[in-house]
Formats: C-alpha cells, structure tokens, sequence
C-alpha cells in the first residue's frame, strides 16, 4: 500500500493528545525512572544508586508480589475473555429478549471497581448470600473460604465481574464487522458450528481478542482496589507492595523501582501484542 | 447432479410475503435464471433452496428428496454471493488465507485427503483463469478476479447445485459481460444445475436456459429467452424485459387468417393465432424493432412525426407521435431521420404479443 505523506498541519491536530501525554504521563514515568536509581527523590536528595534496584531484585516477597500480579493479569484477562466471547457471539443477532440482556450486562460497567468488590463480598464472604444458602440447602457442611484465598480466586472473580461488559463491547463490535455473506459462505461449503467458530469467528475476532486481552491484563496486573479487599493476606499485588512501600514504610525510591517494573511489565506486553497482532493479520491493518 | 423442484413454496416475513406460492422444475444441468425487479423475492428464493430459510409453506426437493429439513451444510449446494464473501486474510493458525485457502476451504471442510485437494484446486484455478495468483489475498486482487475466486471456490466441491446472487453486479459493465460469458461456459462444461438471480434483463437474457420472471414473490412467467423477449404473457413481463409498446385494441372483425382491430393510433390487422369474440378488448403489445420505417411491401401501414431521434451507434432510437399515441419504434442506423420529420412506419402482423 502506498503510504500517505503526512503534513505539518496534521501534526498540529494531533498536539492535544499527543501533547497531553508527553507533558504529563511523559515526565511523570521519567520521574518514575530517575527517582527509582535515587535521582530527584522526593526526600530531596538527589545522589544516584543501584541500591534500590538491587535490594528489591533480591528480595523475595517484592518477587511473591510480581509473580501474584502477573498471574491476576493472565488469570483475569484469560477469564474475562472466555465468559465475554461466547456472550458476544450470543449477542451478535438481535432478536427479542437480547437487547434487554445486553443493557443487563453491561451494569457492571457503571459501578466503580471498590464498590463492585464490596458487592461481590456480600455475595461470596465466608458467611455471605452464597454460602448461605449452600449451607441450607445442605449442599456444604462449612462455607468455602472464596475471598481471601491463598491463590487469588476471588479477585480473578471479580475482576471477570467487573470486566466482562467492557471486554464485551469491543468484542461485540469485532463481531459485528463480520459479515453475514461470510457466515454463510463457509456455511453453504460445509462448515459445522465448530468449524466456523474455529474459522470465521474467532480468527475475525482475534484483533478484538488480543485488545482486550492486553487491555485487561494491564488492568488486573497494575490493580490495586480489587486485590486489597478481596486478595489474599500474602502476597500483596504489585501495586499494592507499592503504595505500602510508598505511604506506610515511606520508601519512595522502592516504591520507584517497583512502578519502573510495573511499567516495563505493561510495555514488554504491549509489545507482544503488537507482534501478535502482527503476526495474525498477516503483517497488515 | 440435482434436478431441483419447488412445489407451492412461500416465504413470509413477519408480514411480509416475500416468495407466494412459487412451483418450478429446473432440470439436471438447466441454467435457471430468476429476474425480477428489486424486492420481488429473488434472493428469498435462492436462500431458501440453499437451506438458509426454511419454508414457511411448500417444499424444496432435490431430485426426489424433501429438503426442507435438511441444513445447509448438507445440501451440497454451492452459492456465488454478490459480495464474493471471500474469507480475509485474517487466521489465527495461518495468518495468510489466500486466494488457494479460499477455493480449498470447502475440500477442506469435507476433509478430502490433500493429494485430492491439490488436483481439484489446480483444476479450479485453470477453469478460471487463475493460474499464479494462489498466493494472492483476497485484497490484493480486482473485483472481477474476486469474482472468479468465489466461482472456482464455488465448483471444486463439485456441488449439486449452484446458486448465484447478482454475482456480477459489482463489476464494471464490459467485465460483467465477459464474466458472465465465462460463467456460461463453465456450467455447460460441468454440467451443473444452475439457479442464478439477477436484475439486469440483458444478463438474464444472454445466460439462461430458461428465464423465470417475478414479481411481488410469484411467478410472472416462464420460458426460454426468446420466448420471454418475444412472447410477453403479460404486460409486466413486455415492460419489464426490453422495451414494449403496450396498448388497449378492441376487435372489430377477420379478414382470412388475420384480426381487424381499433388501436388507438389507427386500425390494425394483426395474426393473433387463435380468435376472439367481436367486439372484446386486448392488451397487446409489440415490440420497438418491430415499427420501423416502410420499405414498401407488407405490414400494417402507419403515418407519425418523430419526436425525438437518438443515434444508438447500431440503431437510431425513435419516439414517434401516431394519432395522438406515442410509440417507440427503430430504424437502421444509417437512416436520416431527425425530430419534426413525417415518417411512414410499418409493423409486420404477426409480432403482436396478447397480453392476459
Ligand atoms: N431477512 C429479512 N427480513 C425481513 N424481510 C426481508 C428479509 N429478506 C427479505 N425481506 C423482504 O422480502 C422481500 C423479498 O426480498 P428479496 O431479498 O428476496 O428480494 P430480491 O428480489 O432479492 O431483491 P433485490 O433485487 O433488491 O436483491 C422484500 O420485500 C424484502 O424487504
Ligand atoms: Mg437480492
């Protein structure tokens, strides 16, 4: 494809986006980086160092912590995908009864990440709503310990909650660009419902798929709402390690490092998908 | 191979009656063509022999099975959609679906052992000219190729049936005639039943075996070509294909094998082919190419001021006034006729087309 050249004017249209980020996120990830090698710190000294660096590598909790975001990252993003994706392909064709259900599932949507995890409390505590009524019902002898669990369940759980309608708008929109012609077509030379999902639907869907992916992978990995009511005791996520290294320990260059790593871990995945989403159009669009 | 019967078929929408009662037999390797205006239930039709809407009433049989149940996927039909539906380049386990992915798809649905499928889209790929564009993706390629790709993809799985849906009405009109020359081609070689549906008369008219008008979702007509150009049964099938005179004349009597008649732009005598009673009224019409100017000998003689002449290249295109009536008649392309002249027609009597 030819490319377009580009003129000066149309770089002037893109100054208040583009502007916006370089002033603002721009200098605060440079901050960011400076202040975890101990330049610019906000205790006022400015002396460079690897100490932080070094102390946080070798520390094996500040690990437990990265380990446990990535793993709420990959874990949530997988589950939200997996719930959405088959919504979104119930959805694709209105009919009676579908719109109702696709306003329904989009509430979650509006409630505020904190207020989302005390809902799902009430639902799913060691004495909540669920487990209740499981007990009366003599389905279980003692409640399941579902929030505050050592693995991280719960905020796997919540976050799929909370996630689903907006992975669910970008994967109704991927669904939507498919025609029906298309549909047909493999369906007319004998392509069964597997068939078309393994060849139409989801390779057609699969630059939407890997949005939200990304996109849900930063948000859960970089959580910190979610994970403080309903994580586990230990580990804290990254976030979490951060904002008590920062406030309660008053470490700021440590809460520095572990920003760098949680910025890093963002862009080494972006990258990624971008490879991916590379690889999977076939090198265009 | 099908032989394909339709029997009292109807399709509604909502309220919407879409195909009313339609009966057809299309024979094993016919090329059926349905034409019709947009709307008339064209589309509706080819779907619902493709399995994508069942009937609401009627039956849908290839040779003498009742399909009506049966899904798509097993009715090995093969459909050229109108926007090629080609399937993009975009797959997760081969980033590249080109040109051959697309013609291989059905051989691969149908799990056909490579060696099978290797020769048959080879085989495809030379019926349509496409030999070195296996590689290409569907973007990369113009409309009329596209076109051509959907068509090879169409014929490898060796379908019962083939449907068409306006297959070339997004190619430019010299492509379309080319294409559709090699369409023909291609089913007399395969010999495979054809439905195709389109609008355009001309199409219609160069391709079919037999043409089925509609209109409003029944069945106007059937016939071959010639029959449906030059034997309009009724005045939407003389007004929908070419161009047609269509009048009201009463019978005012015989005269041997031929019918006197009070046209409203002069007397007639016209071989209707069987008799009226005196005195009855009949829509009749005729075509333009059959008014043009005396020569001198036979026909029925008719005196009009040209209103306009139009230089078509192979013939002039004339609007002539008669008593009062205007006709549309031709004349060869050499003639010098111009607006304002009188010219004296005639129309030979036996190209008068009674209409019910
Ligand atoms: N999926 C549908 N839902 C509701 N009404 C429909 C649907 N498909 C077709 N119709 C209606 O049925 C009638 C016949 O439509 P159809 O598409 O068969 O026409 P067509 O002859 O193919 O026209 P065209 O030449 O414009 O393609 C139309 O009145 C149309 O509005
Ligand atoms: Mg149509």
């Amino acid at each position: 494809m030819e490319r377009q050249r580009v003129g000066f004017s149309t770089y002037l249209f893109l100054i208040p986006g583009v502007g916006f980020i370089v002033l603002f996120i721009g200098s605060s990830i440079f901050i960011t980086i400076t202040q975890s090698f101990g330049l610019f710190s906000v205790t006022g000294t400015s002396q460079f160092t690897i100490d932080h660096w070094v102390a946080l590598l070798g520390d094996r909790e500040s690990l437990d912590s990265v380990l446990f975001s990535l793993k709420m990252g990959f874990l949530s993003s997988a589950g939200t995908i997996l719930f959405a994706f088959p919504l979104a392909l119930f959805l694709r064709k209105g009919g009676t009864g579908k719109r109702f259900l696709a306003s329904l599932v989009k509430i979650p949507l509006f409630i505020p990440a904190l207020v989302s995890a005390f809902l799902i409390i009430n639902l799913i505590s060691y004495h909540g709503i669920v487990n209740e009524v499981l007990v009366a019902l003599n389905l279980i002898n003692r409640p399941l310990r579902m929030l505050n669990d050592r693995f991280g369940w719960g905020v796997v759980g919540i976050q799929v909650w909370k996630n689903v309608p907006f992975v669910l708008l970008i994967l109704a929109s991927s669904l939507a660009s498919i025609r029906d012609d298309t549909i047909d077509a493999a369906r007319n030379l004998g392509a069964g419902a597997i068939q078309i999902l393994a060849k139409i639907f989801i390779p057609l869907a699969m630059p939407g798929i890997l949005v939200s992916a990304i996109l849900m992978f930063i948000k859960a990995f970089g959580d910190f709402a979610i994970t403080s009511v309903a994580g586990p005791v230990y580990p804290p996520s990254i976030a979490l390690r951060m904002r008590n290294t920062a406030s309660l320990f008053q470490e700021w260059d440590k809460a520095a490092v572990l920003g760098v790593i949680i910025i890093l871990t963002t862009l080494v995945v972006t990258w990624l998908y971008a490879k991916l989403a590379e690889f999977v159009t076939g090198g265009e669009g | 191979m099908s032989k394909l019967v339709l029997e009292e078929l109807t399709k509604r929408f909502d309220n919407i009656v879409a195909v009313d009662k339609i009966s057809l037999e299309v024979a094993e390797g016919e090329f059926v063509t349905l034409l019709g205006p947009s709307g008339c239930g064209k589309t509706t039709t080819l779907r619902t022999v493709a399995g994508f809407y069942k009937p609401d009433e009627g039956r849908v049989k290839f040779n003498e099975r009742v399909m009506n149940d049966v899904p798509p996927v097993k009715r090995n039909t093969a459909m050229c959609f109108q926007s090629y539906a080609l399937f993009p380049h975009m797959n997760v386990w081969d980033p590249h679906m080109n040109v051959w992915d697309n013609i291989a798809f059905g051989l691969k649905m149908r799990k056909l052992p490579s060696q099978e499928q290797k020769k048959r889209v080879s085989e495809a790929l030379g019926i349509l000219s496409l030999e070195g564009m296996e590689k290409r993706k569907p973007g990369q390629l113009s409309g009329g190729q596209q076109q051509r790709v959907a068509l090879a993809r169409a014929i490898v799985t060796q379908p019962d049936i083939l449907l068409f849906d306006e297959p070339l009405s997004n190619l430019d009109a010299k492509l379309r005639v080319q294409v559709r020359v090699e369409i023909k081609e291609m089913q007399k070689r395969l010999g495979i039943t054809s439905i195709y549906v389109t609008h355009d008369q001309d199409e219609a008219l160069a391709i079919s075996d037999r043409i089925v008008v509609m209109n409003q979702g029944r069945i106007e007509q059937v016939g071959d070509p010639q029959e449906i150009y030059l034997r309009p049964r009724t005045s939407f099938v003389a007004g929908f294909i070419g161009l047609a005179n269509i009048f009201k004349a009463r019978i005012l009597g015989f005269e041997g094998n031929l019918t006197l008649l009070s046209a409203p732009f002069g007397a007639l005598r016209v071989d209707l082919g069987r008799s009226y009673p005196i005195g009855a009224e009949l829509d009749l019409s005729f075509r333009p190419e059959s008014m043009s100017p005396w020569t001198g000998v036979g026909g029925n003689k008719l005196k009009g001021t040209i209103l306009h002449a139009i230089f078509m290249g192979d013939a002039m295109d004339l609007f002539v006034d008669v008593a009062g009536h205007r006709l549309r008649a031709r004349a060869g392309s050499a003639a010098r006729i111009a607006a304002g002249d009188e010219v004296e027609f005639s129309i030979p009597e036996s190209t008068f087309q009674v209409l019910e």
